[in-house]
């Protein structure tokens, strides 16, 4: 009992340490210095990327 | 052939010869350039909306495309280049953007350079930054490609404050995020050992919980609490008690005596330690936002500076710095240049767009001896101008330097609540230490003394305190956003329920800004309809605001209007042009004198705001258009509401008395004083509040910018300057001054709130601190108790956003 909880609380700050990688990865890449920019981006609308339409036809 | 002179109805494209498609409909033809356009016509008129083709507006303020001829240097902008990870990079600064479409075309046309490997617009900034391979293009030819599609690009350097100031938050947001995560991880260690210290748990687990909470508690404290450690410590260092003591002092003694119970045995308060330190840092990074958001707005305002300016030297023309320019030099400025010093026009005339200067929405013709401000835009003409100060002294810099000095400036409140803790952290410490002190020699164990008098500290930690408003004024702000109305901070809704004193801007804020067509004056020769359609017609290529004015007059009465050809516009002055084979002049008074108009009325100029453009045909005066400025029609409504609640109402303008006194009368404004320069109303407010009333000054342009800063709450309406907006305190996203009377309201029930909180909080410290010290309240108790209330008022707080404020 005692040891699978410990176990499991071994698991959750593993997958705590593993978020916070991604959150300091994003800080790094800039994700967080224009917030109002990629709110507009998801209606634009671009024509598909062509090597992919001949991937999808071939 | 007629009818071929005149653009494609559809795209307005020349229709070339041969090329036209007819379509009748009703009593008018109209042409297209193709079959394509026809289509597209049918298409959109077939489905009931032909309406588009009447609300579409072609024309563009500012500047042609192509308008800079000066052109773009490689060996100027190489400077600006430095390497990225792959391939060069370039900031640009582009002007011109307004929405998320420009952010998208600008993304579009620059990425689609071969050469470019990527770009990236900023949208808040309007900055690009543009990565390319050196090897297939230059950034010349970036630049020119900008330039191609309308926008003005200007390299852009950071400096090195800007430079610093960001690093800052980058650093904060690492300290934040780490501490969000971490509390998030110790918050479940410690509902465990709050369920274990009620229930019962195993001694090993319990120990093992511990062992964990200190693991990850210990990063919390000294690495995301860094920032206020170092504070704090110099707090200590200068003898000047701050909040910014007593939460290190509560995060490390509580800490502290964590670490101790882990070993010794006992109940451990880490989440108390966690937390503090957690709610503290977002607090720091929601303040540094908004200290950004203004910072902004003043970068914006130099950035419209040029970078460079060419000055003549000799007969020669070289390219400077402006930061170069001394009084006395000349320089040249052409056509789509902005202005890079405040001087005089030596040589030469134009229409020069000051917007961005001085809020004034018309363009202004110049001649030879008038001034030009640094900053606005030359239109029309080139221009040699002999500058008259240096760059760092311009009226833009100084406007700049002005709206820094107001922002430093300490808020009150802030005063206010660092006497308080200067008092309330001491008093704390030493209630503490008594109660220590009392219970030791009184024969309690250490251990147990201590736990005695940690709770005193923990009850006392201003949790609720340090709650009761942040979070009402967050909830406030957050209703009021909903509204369209935003707070640039909560001090400004504090300020803003206790306004004594509203002073309005005239122009762009009781009034629309855009001059509407309002009275027809035609001679008997003429029916009023034939004449707007020629007027229109000879205004049909203007981008005046008087032109555009009767243009939309003609269209929202149908009165259809062919272009007029041979239009040929002077600046300050007119138009003239011919509309079917005939002669007409649009313009003022006395440049119908000078084209020898006949039969002109020599009627003054019209009073309070009215203009007035006489048209001539075939050399013979036929009419006047008179033209006004319309009030809001809400203006009226908000000025009742502030009579009614006791607030007194005033309006300064830089016009005429008499034209001040008429507008304030129409609006219920109390009184009117005109003829004020910019300064003149900054000092109009500073002694209002001298006598010791609160001034909320509601404006539009930039040359409100003094005033806006020196009024306790500015407002700016939005129609005005970017830079207006982000200088005040107070923004209404919509111009509908209704939307003020929201805010005004919102804020008198926030501070109601923040009363009803803080009266709850000091009653909580009041009875929990005393039952603290006689120790029947151990730790945990008191740290239950402090959630408690914490839960308290911000259930309180959160009522607000509910109650929707009609």
């Amino acid at each position: 009992m005692t040891s699978s909880l410990i176990a499991l609380m071994f698991l959750s700050l593993f997958l705590g340490f593993g978020c916070w990688l991604v959150f300091l990865w994003a800080v790094r890449k800039g994700e967080f210095s224009d917030i109002e920019r990629p709110k507009h981006r998801m209606l634009e609308e671009d024509e598909p990327d062509k090597p992919k339409d001949k991937g999808a036809g071939g | 052939m007629k009818q071929a002179l005149s653009p494609c109805f559809h795209c307005g494209a020349d229709i070339p010869p041969g090329g036209l498609v007819e379509e009748r409909s009703g009593d008018t033809t109209v042409g297209f350039c193709c079959r394509g356009c026809h289509g597209a016509y049918l298409l959109i008129s077939g489905a009931g909306l032909a309406d588009f083709y009447r609300r579409r507006e072609w024309q563009e303020s500012g500047l042609a495309p192509q308008a800079f001829q000066g052109g773009y240097h490689d060996s100027y902008l190489a400077r600006f280049v430095y390497p990225a990870d792959s391939g060069s990079a370039i900031d640009i600064i582009i002007d011109g953007i307004r929405c998320a479409s420009c952010v998208w075309l600008n993304e579009k046309i620059i990425a689609s350079l071969p050469g470019v490997l990527d770009a990236r617009v900023n949208y808040a900034t309007g900055r690009a930054r543009v990565i390319f391979d050196p090897e297939l293009t230059s950034p010349a030819a970036i630049f020119t490609r900008i330039d191609r599609v309308g926008y003005a690009p200007r390299p852009y350097t950071e400096s090195a404050a800007k430079e610093v100031n960001r690093r800052e938050q980058k650093d904060l947001l690492y300290r934040f995020g780490t501490a969000i995560f971490l509390t998030m991880q110790l918050m479940a260690y410690s509902f465990a050992l709050y369920a274990g210290y009620f229930q019962g748990i195993d001694a090993v687990m319990k120990g093992y919980l511990q062992l964990f909470s200190l693991l990850v508690t210990t990063p919390v404290v000294f690495y995301c609490g860094w920032p206020f450690l170092s504070g704090a410590w110099r707090a200590m260092v200068n003898r000047a008690p701050s909040m910014e003591l007593l939460i290190s002092i509560g995060a490390l003694s509580s800490y502290a005596y964590s670490v101790y119970a882990t070993f010794a045995g006992g109940e451990v308060y880490f989440e108390t330690a966690a937390m503090i330190v957690t709610l503290i840092l977002a607090g720091r990074l929601l303040e540094n936002a908004a200290k950004r958001q203004a910072a902004g707005g003043v970068e914006r305002l130099l950035g419209l500076c040029p970078q460079q300016a060419q000055r003549f030297c000799g007969d020669d023309l070289e390219r400077v710095d402006p930061a170069e320019l001394r009084p006395g030099d000349l320089i040249l400025v052409s056509p789509g240049e902005r202005f890079p010093a405040d001087g005089r026009i030596e040589e030469g005339s134009t229409d020069i767009d000051e917007s961005a200067a001085t809020g004034e929405a018309l363009p202004l013709f110049k001649r030879a001896g008038d001034a030009v401000i640094a900053g606005s835009s030359n239109l029309t003409g080139a221009v040699r101008v002999r500058c008259e100060r240096e760059v760092s002294d311009s009226f833009i810099a100084r406007v700049a330097r002005l709206v820094e000095e107001a922002q430093s400036r300490r808020a009150p409140i802030q005063g206010v609540a660092d006497r308080v803790s200067a008092f309330f952290v001491p008093t704390v410490l030493v209630t503490s230490l008594a109660t220590f002190c009392w219970h030791y020699l009184a024969g309690t164990p250490f251990g147990e003394s201590l736990m005695i008098a940690l709770a005193v500290v923990v009850i006392a930690c201003p949790c609720a305190l340090g709650l009761a408003t942040p979070t009402a004024i967050l909830a406030g702000t957050g209703a009021a956003a909903s509204m369209g109305v935003i707070f640039k901070g909560g001090d400004i809704l504090e300020r803003l329920s206790r306004v004594r004193v509203a002073v309005f801007d005239k122009t762009g804020t009781l009034t629309c800004g855009r001059p509407i067509l309002f009275d027809i004056q035609a001679e008997p020769e003429i029916t009023p309809r034939e004449m707007i359609a020629i007027a229109a017609s000879v205004e049909r290529g203007s981008l005046h605001p008087l032109a555009k004015a009767i243009r939309d007059y003609a269209d929202a009465h149908g009165i259809v209007h062919p272009a007029g050809t041979e239009l040929k516009a002077v600046p300050g002055g007119g138009v003239t042009g011919r509309v079917n084979g005939e002669e007409v002049a649009l313009g003022s008074v006395s440049f119908m004198e000078r084209l020898g108009v006949a039969g002109v009325p020599r009627a003054g100029e019209p009073a309070d705001g009215r203009m007035a453009v006489c048209v001539a045909r075939q050399g013979r005066y036929c009419g006047t258009l008179i033209l006004k400025d319309r009030m809001r029609d809400d203006a009226p409504c908000l000025a009742s509401y502030f009579n009614r609640s006791g607030v007194l109402t005033l309006l300064l303008t830089g016009d005429l008395q008499g034209s001040a006194e008429k507008v304030a009368a129409a609006a219920g404004i109390g009184m009117g004083i005109g003829g004020l320069s910019p300064a003149d109303k900054a000092a109009q407010i500073n002694r209002l509040r001298r006598e010791g009333a609160t001034v909320l000054m509601v404006g539009d342009g930039i040359n409100d910018a003094p005033a806006l800063s020196a009024a306790d709450v500015g407002c700016a309406v939005a129609g005005g300057t970017d830079i207006a907006i982000e200088t005040s305190d107070l923004v209404l996203a919509k111009p509908d001054l209704v939307r003020l009377q929201k805010a005004h309201l919102i804020a008198l029930r926030t501070m109601a709130v923040v009363k009803q909180n803080l009266v709850w909080a000091f009653l909580y410290n009041a009875i929990g601190i005393p039952l603290a010290m006689t120790g029947r309240l151990t730790p945990v108790y008191a740290a239950a108790a402090m959630a408690l209330s914490s839960v308290c008022v911000v259930g309180n707080s959160l009522r607000l956003m509910r109650r929707t404020c009609d």
